[in-house]
């Protein structure tokens, strides 16, 4: 209880009294309804995935993520072979581990559990702007000229980059989203994730080199997502 | 729904465990408790009966999607009260109606209000006024501190900051909302 020190004077608090009105007679039909249409809510949410999923504890949605996520980069890694020994450079190597943390970043703010207060919205709108700059500055560091001359059509085949970087990102999107509990601005976090994960991949095992290529093909993926899937979420009204 | 096996001395920490047992009755007992608590809560905040009750219903939507992570030990209090002013900022932010709630003001008798006598009705239109005028931040404080009667160090951990933070919005926030009366009050004579 609050202590009378903390309180403002009686005048104040007599009138702020005032504001607490009693309830009205009708009340207690009015929270029968309530708690009938929440109830059924409920019920609803719970037989769909997403209820099954969101109904999990936190620890146990971030490690269904991490899971996923391992299980995909592991097939990946061993199934599709990775870019010559000569493209394995620092930068290369750095632009992973950058995709990766911001991943597990994007994933930790939209898995936030809900009964804490809500991040504020700029620090979301910085980790997409991050993203995407990221994906950016990664393009900017291609691989060595030296693998260039096995590779002429590195700008026609952005295209093809990009539509694979799409694809591998849609099923990290969807999972995230299954996953959000309704985080603010968690369909752009997701949509940067995306766009991130399609980028991890494409750096890992793309050999074309060349900035036009890595910008239109690889870094126009996070781009796209935002864009694309984020704000047109965003705009759609949601149940 | 038949009525939890729980007492009605339980506290809600023990229904809230029930709850996560499966104890479906025990859930029904939450929402008689603090349904009309936020119900005044995001009344008092939206100033629209109808969103308000959608807000307090998504409450305990994220309540039933959230209980997972109850940990038993924990308080469910500020729980609740953290996911219903998460939905009610989340709310402002995406409609940008905050101003035109404002002007709407005037006009607008409190929902919960309409069956108070004449004078009562109007002394609480002005204080909802003088309220409205606060920042939302301070507002909050207020809402939390002297109509949920919590203490500043839980109002800190619903709201996100400090509890200093927390002391000197309710210090602002009290300061103007009596100014604000007095001019009001100055004004009616």
């Amino acid at each position: 209880m609050t202590s009378a020190s903390n309180r403002p004077d009686a005048g104040l608090g007599e009138r702020l009294r005032e504001l607490d009105a009693p309830e009205s007679p009708e009340n207690g039909e009015l929270m029968d309804e309530m708690f009938a249409d929440v109830t059924e809510q409920c019920d609803e949410s719970d037989r769909t995935i997403r209820g099954f999923l969101r109904g999990r504890s936190t620890v146990a949605r971030r490690l269904i993520i991490l899971t996923v996520f391992a299980v995909l980069a592991a097939i990946g890694w061993y199934q599709f072979p990775l870019i010559s020994e000569q493209g394995r450079t620092v930068s290369w190597a750095t632009s992973l581990v950058a995709f990766c943390i911001l991943l597990l970043t994007a994933m930790l703010m939209i898995t936030r559990p809900v009964h804490l207060p809500a991040l504020p919205r700029w620090q979301s709108v910085c980790l997409v702007c991050i993203a995407i700059g990221a994906t950016i500055v990664a393009a900017l560091w291609p691989l060595p000229a030296a693998q260039a001359a096995t590779h002429d059509h590195g700008s026609a085949m952005a295209g093809a980059c990009m539509g694979v970087g799409l694809l591998l990102g849609v099923p990290v999107y969807a999972l995230l989203r299954l996953m959000d509990r309704g985080n603010a601005l968690g369909s752009l976090v997701a949509a940067a994730a995306a766009g991130l994960a399609g980028n991890f991949v494409l750096k890992a095992h793309c050999s074309i080199p060349g900035t036009s290529h890595e910008l239109l093909g690889h870094a126009s993926v996070a781009l796209v997502f935002v864009l694309g899937l984020g704000l047109v979420h965003r705009w759609i009204p949601s149940k | 729904m038949p009525n939890s096996p729980l007492s009605s001395a339980a506290t809600d920490e023990e229904l809230m465990d029930a709850y996560v047992d499966g104890d479906q009755a025990a859930f029904r007992s939450l929402f008689e408790r603090y349904g009309p608590v936020l119900l005044r809560l995001t009344r008092r905040h939206l100033r629209d009966d109808e969103l308000a009750r959608e807000i307090v219903q998504q409450t305990f939507f994220r309540l039933h999607g959230a209980r997972n992570d109850f940990r038993r030990g924990s308080k469910l209090r500020p729980w609740v009260m953290t996911i219903a002013m998460n939905l009610v900022r989340e709310h402002w932010r995406r409609t940008k109606r905050r101003k035109m709630t404002t002007l709407e003001v005037d006009t607008q008798a409190a929902p919960e209000a309409d069956f108070l006598p004449i004078e009562l009705r109007q002394r609480s239109e002005l204080l909802h006024v003088a309220l409205e005028k606060l920042p939302t931040s301070q507002r909050e404080v207020v809402e939390l501190h002297w109509f949920q009667e919590r203490p500043y160090a839980e109002v800190a951990k619903i709201v996100g900051t400090s509890e200093g933070a927390v002391r000197v919005r309710a210090h602002r926030a009290y300061t103007t909302l009596k100014q604000l009366l007095a001019s009001q009050i100055r004004g009616d004579e």
